[in-house]
């Protein structure tokens, strides 16, 4: 009787465990809310209109409002260039990861999705990531261009905060759209011959 | 020193030749698990992108556990060598032992080479698998030491407890192996030696069910069948992998309430095998520990699956999301293979344990 006894109530907790954990406890966390990150940035331009020879500076400061983000990238793409070599440089990082260099041609994610859909870059870019980026710290990321020919030199700038679980978890949300279907922010220059 | 010191130290060495071995076997085995602990510990930081230099706490762990085992190495070589009987019985542990310490050992330059030519490597790389190689066999030739030490000595059952400290670390040092040989953490800019999804399904599948099922037999039968030592065993190990992959990542520290709820089967596994050994019940237990593997494993184990099965890119705040949304399927397609290599791992223990008690 005892034994029977003992395997009954055996038997009873192995089934509360696994109705617990295959049934029961997998929706209820499924239902917890995920973080949404929500990466935001303020560029400056230190000049709108140069001579060719001239360098202008881009200065971006980025913070993530939301919340905690396992990544936050600040990409900046040029898209009069198919090159970088020495027309880019870093001025200012302080990112916790290495910028990372995309040259033209290479596969690279799109539509904020982390690399599950791809394409490949039709300019070169440098991306700034942190690894995490807890909420409200600034970072940034400045770079000083010295175009190499006449006429308006664009540098897209977005920025995107992973997991990427809502529309505001990049920046800007609307407006042009680059070579990764994502949204970017235009900084024109004029560069005179 | 003059001649009667050293004729008293040989005799004391003579004397506890076998002492010193087991002393030799139990720091080859501990320090194998300082250094699985803090291998694990290391994985969850790397995948974090915590912020680490060469002292970070999981590397002086890791650092520690080599230095023990190389002294439990040595230790066992000085008793061995001082045994007067049954040198032939603790000759096969001792070998295992001193190829495991000379891959670890050689694991580190190797590393460093292979870091100087290729930057950073991933989790599967081939100073990696030195080096877990190595770590499995040294636990392994921890494991037989101690085992045969407490049977030719027909030690107590107190002395039984050391048997853990036997067979945890070849439990997480085979699940290292098993790990390096399915998880998708081994992608670099120069090689590519992640495993191919669906042999990765395969191996997680079939290996974790079967490992599980044949570290709880090998206790259960090492131990003469002492009651309470599954229990702990399998307590341990969950304690192990919760506090170094689960604790140190901030966004699951909710699902520790799922993972603990893995303690029951182990429970249930040490009541049913004090109840009744008959081989229907052996069969059973193995079963059902083979059935939990994807429950045990939580969390990484998720990244083999859903490689095959959603392909969604994880960040670590979305571990937890990707490994619950996945239980199910994963379940339907592996509860009986599972259930079978639990089954296996009943059998293969039992052909083990003899060969490792034997004189």
């Amino acid at each position: 009787m005892k034994k029977f006894l003992i395997y009954l109530s055996s038997f009873t907790l192995l089934s509360t465990y696994f109705i617990l954990s295959v049934f029961i406890l997998p929706p209820e966390f499924l239902m917890t809310e995920q973080l949404v990150p929500e990466p935001v940035f303020e560029a400056v331009l230190s000049e709108t209109d140069i001579e060719l020879g001239d360098s202008f500076r881009l200065d971006i400061a980025s913070e993530n409002t939301g919340d905690y983000a396992d990544i936050h990238i600040v990409s900046v793409g040029f898209p009069n260039l198919t090159e970088i070599n020495d027309v880019v440089k870093i001025a200012t990082y302080d990112f916790s990861l290495s910028p990372s260099y995309i040259s033209t041609g290479e596969e690279i994610g799109s539509n904020y999705s982390g690399g599950i859909t791809t394409t490949f870059a039709e300019y070169p870019s440098i991306e700034a990531m942190s690894r995490p980026l807890k909420p409200n710290v600034d970072t940034h990321f400045d770079i000083v261009v010295t175009p190499e020919k006449p006429g308006m030199f664009n540098v897209y700038v977005k920025s995107i905060g992973i997991p990427h679980t809502s529309e505001f978890s990049h920046y800007p949300y609307s407006g042009t759209l680059d070579h990764q279907n994502e949204h970017v922010m235009v900084y024109s220059v004029t560069v005179n011959p | 020193m003059t001649i009667s010191t050293l004729k008293s130290s040989e005799i004391f060495l003579k004397n506890n030749s076998q002492i010193i071995f087991l002393i030799g076997s139990i720091l080859t085995s501990l320090g194998i698990l300082l250094v699985t602990v803090g291998g694990s510990w290391d994985i969850t930081n790397h995948l974090l992108s915590k912020p680490e230099t060469f002292f970070s706490p999981p590397h002086a762990l890791m650092y520690s556990g080599v230095a023990i085992s190389l002294v439990g190495v040595v230790l066992s070589f000085v008793g061995w060598k001082n045994l007067n009987k049954l040198k032939n019985s603790y000759f096969l542990p001792f070998k295992i032992k001193l190829i495991g310490i000379g891959l670890l050992t050689g694991a580190g330059p190797l590393d460093f080479v292979w870091h100087s030519y290729f930057g950073l490597d991933g989790l599967l790389s081939p100073p990696h698998f030195t080096l877990i190689t190595g770590m499995f066999l040294c636990s392994v030739g921890g494991m037989i030491g101690i085992s045969k030490y407490l049977k030719f000595n027909n030690s107590r059952s107190i002395s039984k407890y050391l048997l853990i400290l036997a067979v945890i670390p070849v439990w997480l040092s085979a699940s290292g192996i098993i790990s390096s040989l399915s998880l998708p953490f081994s992608s670099t800019d120069f090689f590519e030696f992640n495993p191919e999804p669906t042999i990765a399904f395969i191996i997680a599948s079939l290996a974790y069910p079967f490992l599980l099922s044949l570290s709880v037999f090998l206790i259960f039968r090492l131990s003469n069948y002492q009651f309470g030592l599954v229990s702990i065993l399998g307590g341990l190990f969950l304690l192990i992998y919760s506090s170094t992959a689960i604790v140190p990542n901030f966004a699951m520290f909710d699902t520790i309430q799922f993972y603990s709820l893995n303690l029951i089967p182990f429970i249930i596994a040490d009541i049913f095998l004090k109840l009744n050994r008959s081989k229907l019940t052996l069969f059973f237990v193995g079963g059902l520990v083979g059935s939990i593997f994807y429950m045990v494993y939580y969390p990484y184990i998720m990244y083999t699956y859903n490689e095959i099965l959603l392909g969604k890119l994880v960040s670590p705040s979305l571990i937890y999301f990707v490994y619950f949304e996945l239980i199910q399927t994963v379940l339907l397609y592996t509860l009986a293979p599972a259930i079978v290599m639990g089954f296996v791992g009943v059998v293969l223990s039992k052909k083990l344990s003899v060969k490792i008690l034997m004189n």
